[in-house]
């Protein structure tokens, strides 16, 4: 049997979706792998959902909005790209290849163009072939892989950052200067590096109490930056010492403040 | 000449600065206390526990900081950067530059929500760097003053801290401030900073990541530190079995140019490794070390409990190498032993690391004019260890060199008494005596009670549903008021505070809200202002012991604030206004003991303008002074001796009366009444203060043919012969130790080590053919004395080690003395012939000391010596208030110590001198005469002396002397009578507080 | 039926207990919501008569907390006479029936947040093991039985 992938698409309400259904109504044919989910604005695009979509098994999920300069709300798209733009690292750093994710601008205009990018991304993500996540045995380190990248793209912090980008970028920060694009990619970078771990820690610890070098190996990570995440999940009260084995101090998962 | 200056300018807020502030500001001067960092606390806030109580460095420095921190007369300039000092001593101008803190300390409430938002993670210094902060801190929870601040390095200026902060304090556009402050004299006292270990790369600190400094093994080992307590090995996070401490890292250390020794890390080691067996009981704990100096007051009982009680194993070796194992982690700790090279396996590394001058120490000096040592520490003299080489200017603490917690509060003490001495004249003039309202009399009125309850922005709100407490709050009886607040402790709402009590005629005020701990002054201030008595206030914790403990238990933590509001609803009911008694001060201090010490403090009172009473049992002045006729450096003790004495005898406000003996001693703080027997007659006098500085004696030893042949002295008298010239020998051995740390008297007389080397190198200066032998147990020429040792030993001295086991052997079979001592490295007995042999005596406690301490009700350490009220950060005084402690009275130490606590305890005492009146605490301990049954209970536990029994119409009865009650209640509950009440926490109160905490009908 | 939910006194020495209790809500750590702190200056002003009202009057348990034995008292040692005290009354607390367990002292420094909600964490599940006061039961009977 050949594989057909399974792809979501987030479009936008006003130029994709429109620019989709164009396609329609100009009967242009192009592969049947595609969900479409209506939004007002690929700014609405939330990186928890995308991330969920994949953990779900999603082969591919494909964004669309209004070209830059033509967003129904000024700069929506500008803030779904940024939010594309950490969703990629946050998939880089899990097992899930990155090609499974794409953005595009579609105009109402452009069904033709549409298509093409339908039948184009199909082809991608073909060649990448099924989902490690799709189907009743998703692998599992991959999995928590994107789950703790979804919590994530939930943490405070992360998203403060996200949302501030934009703002910091062009119009400075409230000393009154400008942060450079590769600056603030920097900056973002850490920040999602090291939410990202802390994630997979404690969806770790999670299901059952573990000491540092288990962790580590778990993880793959040096155990004296595992330790300095745990001190910290530890003062913000998301993990605590189980017990003591051995030498080993086994942390566990607390449910509070989540 | 200009104009004296009522100001003094300290820098430094660490535990000397803290100190020199406190006296300077509690004797009448204004202070500017000045420190680079946003808070003050220094070094000390960082440790964990303190050596020899085993204290909890936070639990005792805590109230420190709090009292500097709302002392009317200093003021804090926090993120100051001194530029230049112009003026002379008396009136300087100084300019500095105040960093800005971009966050408004007038309006930061300190609640700690821009932390929690802000998106930036950085290194924790003051966890140094075992955890992150934010770009918005407070350095430490207690901090002082608890105000956040910018980390502008770090912080990438998102703008979240400035949404979220409710009480609008962050001030982004804050700059940097120039300014100039006036002052009379001024303090240095900024501290000192870790050696950084890095640079003794054979250790592999910064390389392997289980090489750690004494430092972070302290923070390590914090309740509050990076690990929680537990203690854990950075690598790995796993729990470590077997952990070796290095010594004299940095210090002692000729290669890196560091002869000196920095004073406490013996001593910090072994509190360290008996803290983490407390922790850990199958640790083992190693410390390899050079000399053990264990040398203060009570520190060799201390280590001796750490080997035999604990366990610690000492080794004698300087270790050469640290190298990883790689897969483990691990280190082989590689050492001498009997010069043979051993490995040792360990899991866990911590290098003490020695003290070096604080960074940026030669721009310091630039600006105020300084010389510095060799070191670069701030240059002093031996008999002006306080006086900086520019006059107005005076040092203390680890600038002056290395030392200790309770030396460098002595010497702060001591530096507050030289630095007011200059201006005492201005005494008064700038702090600030505020304007009150009289108090409106309340008495008989039914209590109507106003209550406020603080949102404190979304701390207590967004947990606690603060309308609903407000709500009920007006159902409890006599609450005639209530109403929320975003902040109660903010500027306006203090105004609302004041004008709600005019408006509803409030005559009780209950806040809801943070911690009485650090907000109780204010408040109590507030409604001081607005004419009610300050005991009508009590405050409910709804912050600290509940939002913020239950966060996501809405509704019981609403419950819980409502049980809480209403128990202190039902004290504030019950609440009296209290009067604080005034106690008349008598302006004339009492010194006991004319020795240094003794004389010192005479002078630092009579120079500050108040009469002294000098009394000295001998027909002369100058105690042990009189015996030493050299000191380490250039000065001549003879001559400073008499022009001490020239200056004591020329006083017109110091009456010496020699020969004389204290009778009798009646009394208590600002009123003391001393009968003294001199001439055959008795004498009274009056006193406010006493300063008691008996000093020592040196043992006379039994051991060692010691009295039964001439040729055997002691240090002193070996002395004596060098000054008179008298000394002809051509082999002299010294025996250390003789009548200290054994059974009878196991601590380290301190001086000894420091006396032998100077008496040996005088030998060698006046007969360098001469051999000298010195036998010891450890070498104790601590702080910058080392350069002495290092001297001694390139001369040729040589220095022999010995334990107990193999104690030097002295004989005189045919005429020649003989001594046999183990030589520890070829294991044989070597057989010496001196011709002299001097002994190293003791420093011995003073016989009189305890017929005095009985007179003073204060108390004795075990070695007989006066104990102080706390070994740390009370060393010059006793629990005992207006009675002090100075020089060898208080433990064998050297001369430039004698001198900085004698200063320091003038200092002390004129904190009560300099006050016409003493204003006591009003929540103390009050007796009901009628039902007193005179049973003397009260009297035994009370730790200050402050029961009396007094025959009254016929019986015994008990008296609460105020001056001296501080208000713990101990007396109060355990009267079996009940005759004792607490005042402000009555049984009463407390038991309405119980009864509302726990049921909300009433039934009684 | 709830779950029964212990009411616990807590008489809190000012200087160093009550500084760890507020050390633990800056630290944020979380404890059950069953205690009533009553701040009194030193854990020896703890008169015996506090805490038998404490159980008179519908405590399930009391807890003493104070400075540190040896020597981190405030006032030197009236951490001391609140142990002897205590541990007398423990005894006592036996002839009226109230297991002594209920009563509890410990020590707890300003920088021991953790330690002060791990205090808090132990006494509260022990008091939910023991169940209702029996002395709360027998009280409550006579007044609103």
């Amino acid at each position: 049997m050949t594989f057909e992938p399974r792809i979501v698409g987030f479009l936008c309400n006003w130029c994709s979706y429109a620019g989709a259904d164009l396609a329609g109504v100009s009967r242009i044919s192009y592969p049947t792998n595609i969900r479409i989910i209506r939004l007002m604005c690929s700014g609405r695009v939330e990186p928890v959902i995308v991330l969920e979509t994949l953990a779900q098994g999603a082969d591919g999920v494909l964004v669309m909005g209004c070209h830059i300069g033509d967003c129904h709300y000024i700069s929506g798209n500008l803030y779904a790209e940024r939010k594309i733009n950490v969703l990629k690292k946050l998939l880089a750093r899990t097992s899930l290849e990155v090609g499974r994710l794409r953005l595009e601008w579609v105009s109402a205009s452009e069904g033709g163009r549409f298509a093409e990018l339908v039948k184009d991304f199909v082809e991608q993500i073909k060649a990448l072939g099924p989902s490690p996540l799709a189907g009743d045995k998703p692998d599992k380190n991959i999995l928590a892989g994107v789950l703790a990248a979804k919590a994530a793209a939930e943490d405070f912090r992360l998203r403060l950052l996200v949302g501030r980008e934009k703002t910091m970028i062009d119009d400075g920060n409230v000393y009154g200067e400008k942060v450079s694009e590769e600056e603030l990619d920097k900056i973002l970078n850490e920040v999602i590096d090291t939410e990202f771990v802390r994630n997979r820690i404690y969806l770790l610890v999670k299901e059952k109490p573990l000491s540092v070098k288990e962790l580590s190996e778990r993880l793959d990570l040096d155990s004296k930056t595992v330790l300095r995440h745990v001190v910290v999940m530890r003062r913000r009260g998301l993990i605590t010492v189980d017990r003591v084995e051995g030498t080993s101090p086994l942390y566990t998962a607390l449910e509070v403040g989540r | 000449m200009k104009d004296k200056v009522g100001a003094v300018l300290v820098v430094g807020g660490g535990i000397a600065g803290i100190q020199a502030s406190l006296d300077l500001a509690d004797s009448g001067f204004k202070v500017y206390l000045l420190d680079e960092s946003p808070t003050i606390g220094g070094t000390m806030t960082q440790l964990d526990k303190t050596f020899p109580t085993n204290d909890c460095a936070m639990c005792i420095l805590a109230p420190k900081l709090v009292t500097a921190g709302r002392h009317p007369n200093i003021e804090l300039v926090m993120g100051g950067e001194i530029r230049s000092v112009e003026g002379e001593e008396g009136n300087f101008k100084v300019k500095l530059i105040r960093r800005p803190r971009r966050v408004n300390e007038e309006k930061c409430t300190g609640c700690g929500v821009c932390a929690q938002k802000c998106p930036v993670e950085a290194i924790d210094e003051f966890n140094q760097g075992l955890s992150e902060r934010c770009a918005i801190y407070v350095k430490y929870p207690q901090a002082v003053p608890l105000v956040f601040a910018i980390d502008r390095d770090k912080c990438i200026g998102c703008g979240t801290c400035q949404e979220v902060c409710k009480a609008g304090a962050i001030e982004y556009d804050e700059e940097e401030k120039e300014i100039v402050l006036n002052v009379g004299s001024i303090v240095l006292a900024p501290g000192f900073e870790e050696f950084d270990p890095s640079l003794k790369s054979e250790y592999g600190y910064g390389r392997y990541p289980n090489v750690i400094s004494s430092i972070e093994f302290e923070r390590i080992l914090s309740a509050s530190g990076p690990y929680g307590g537990m203690v854990l090995r950075p690598s790995d996070g796993e729990v470590p079995r077997r952990v070796a401490f290095i010594q004299c890292v940095g210090s002692r250390d000729a290669k890196l140019g560091n002869n000196y020794c920095s004073f406490a890390c013996c001593m910090y080691a072994i509190k360290e490794s008996i803290i983490a067996k407390e922790h850990n009981p199958d640790l083992q704990c190693t410390i390899f070390f050079m000399d053990m100096r264990a040398f203060g007051k009570e520190f060799d009982a201390y280590y001796s409990r750490a080997e035999e009680e604990y366990g610690v194993r000492f080794v004698r070796s300087r270790v050469s190498r640290v190298e990883e194992v790689p897969e483990s982690q691990n280190l082989i700790v590689r050492h001498v032993v009997e010069e043979e090279p051993k490995d040792e396996e360990f899991d866990l590394v911590v290098l003490s690391v020695g003290m070096r001058p604080p960074k940026g120490v030669e721009g310091l000096a630039k600006a105020f004019g300084i010389k510095l040592n060799k070191y670069n520490f701030c240059s002093t003299e031996t008999f002006s260890p306080l006086e900086t080489s520019r006059p107005g200017i005076y040092v203390c603490g680890t600038f002056a060199a290395p030392k200790d917690i309770p030396e460098s509060v002595a010497q702060a003490s001591g530096a507050a008494a030289k630095a007011a001495s200059i201006i005492a004249t201005e005494r008064g003039k700038l702090t600030v005596i505020k304007e009150l309202p009289s108090e409106i009399d309340v008495s008989g009125e039914e209590p109507r009670i106003g209550a406020f309850i603080c949102h404190c922005g979304i701390n207590i709100g967004g947990v606690v549903n603060v309308p609903e407490i407000v709500e009920y709050v007006k159902t409890l009886p006599n609450v005639v008021y209530a109403e929320e607040n975003l902040y109660t402790c903010s500027q306006d709402t203090q105004k609302r505070i004041r004008e709600k009590i005019k408006e509803h005629n409030l005559n009780r005020v209950v806040v809801a809200s943070c911690t009485p701990r650090t907000h109780e002054p204010l408040f109590r201030e507030t409604i001081r202002e607005a004419g009610l008595n300050i005991y009508l206030f009590e405050m409910s914790n709804i912050r600290d012991q509940c939002s913020w403990v239950h966060m996501h238990e809405h509704e019981k933590a609403t419950e819980k604030a409502k049980d809480l509001v209403r128990s202190i609803v039902a004290k504030a009911r019950l609440l009296k206004p209290l009067k604080k008694p005034m106690i008349n001060v008598v302006p004339v201090g009492l010194v006991i003991g004319g020795g240094l010490s003794g004389m010192t403090a005479a002078l630092e009172l009579a120079k500050q303008g108040f009469d002294v009473h000098l009394v000295e049992k001998e027909k002369e002045l100058g105690g042990n002074l009189r015996h030493i006729h050299y000191v380490l450096g250039s000065e001549d003790p003879q001559e400073r001796l008499s022009s001490i004495v020239k200056e004591v005898s020329e006083n017109e406000k110091i009456h010496v009366y020699l020969g004389a003996e204290i009778a009798n001693i009646e009394g208590y703080v600002g009123n003391f009444k001393t009968t003294l027997n001199h001439n055959g007659e008795k004498k009274e006098i009056d006193h406010g203060i006493v300063i008691v500085a008996t000093g020592a004696i040196e043992y006379k030893p039994t051991e060692y043919l010691y009295k039964e042949d001439e040729r055997v002295l002691t240090q002193r008298e070996l002395e004596e012969r060098l000054a008179k010239g008298e000394f002809n020998a051509k082999t002299v051995a010294m025996i250390q130790c003789v009548g200290s740390r054994n059974e009878e008297r196991p601590n380290c007389s301190r001086i000894c080590c420091v006396q032998a080397v100077k008496n040996a190198l005088k030998i060698k200066e006046l007969s360098s053919e001469t051999d000298v032998y010195v036998f010891y147990k450890d070498v104790r020429t601590y702080g910058l004395n080392e350069d002495y040792y290092r001297e001694a030993a390139s001369r040729g001295i040589l220095f022999i080690r010995y334990d107990d086991e193999n104690k030097p052997r002295v004989s005189r079979e045919n005429g020649p003395l003989k001594v046999l001592a183990m030589e520890p490295v070829l294991k044989t007995w070597l057989p010496i012939e001196p011709d002299l042999l001097v002994l190293s005596a003791a420093t011995i406690p003073n016989p009189d000391n305890q017929r005095i301490s009985e007179m003073l009700k204060v108390p004795l350490t075990k070695d007989g010596f006066f104990l102080e009220a706390h070994m740390k950060l009370r060393p010059i005084d006793f629990a005992t208030e207006g009675v002090f402690l100075c020089g060898l009275a208080h433990s064998p130490k050297l001369i430039e110590e004698s001198i900085s606590q004698a200063c320091g305890a003038a200092a002390r005492a004129i904190t009560i001198l300099s006050k016409k009146a003493l204003e006591v605490e009003g929540a103390i301990a009050s007796v009901n005469e009628d039902l007193c049954s005179g049973c003397r209970i009260c009297e035994a536990l009370c730790e200050y002396g402050a029961i009396k029994m007094e025959g009254k119409d016929g019986k015994l009865v008990s008296t609460v002397l105020e001056a001296l009650c501080k208000g713990c209640g101990v007396c109060g509950s355990s009267c079996p009578t009940g005759a004792i009440s607490m005042l402000h926490f009555t049984d009463d109160e407390i038991l309405a507080q119980v009864r509302a905490a726990l049921r909300e009908k009433k039934h009684d | 039926m709830t779950e029964f939910e212990p009411k616990i006194v807590g008489f809190l020495c000012n200087w160093c207990a009550y500084a760890g209790a507020d050390l633990a809500g800056v630290s944020r750590i979380q404890y059950p919501p069953n205690i009533r702190i009553v701040r009194v200056m030193c854990s020896g002003r703890v008169d015996p008569v506090f805490i038998l009202e404490a159980f008179r009057s519908g405590a399930d348990g009391v807890l003493v907390a104070g400075c540190h034995l040896p020597s981190d008292c405030h006032y030197i040692s009236g951490n001391f006479k609140a142990h002897r005290r205590i541990m007398m009354l423990k005894k006592l607390l036996l002839q009226f029936g109230i297991e002594p367990e209920r009563l509890r002292i410990e020590w707890v420094s300003a920088s021991e947040g953790d330690k002060f909600a791990t205090v808090i964490k132990d006494m509260t599940e022990e008091i939910k093991k023991l169940g209702p006061s029996p002395l709360k039961v027998q009280v409550e009977g006579l007044i609103y039985g």
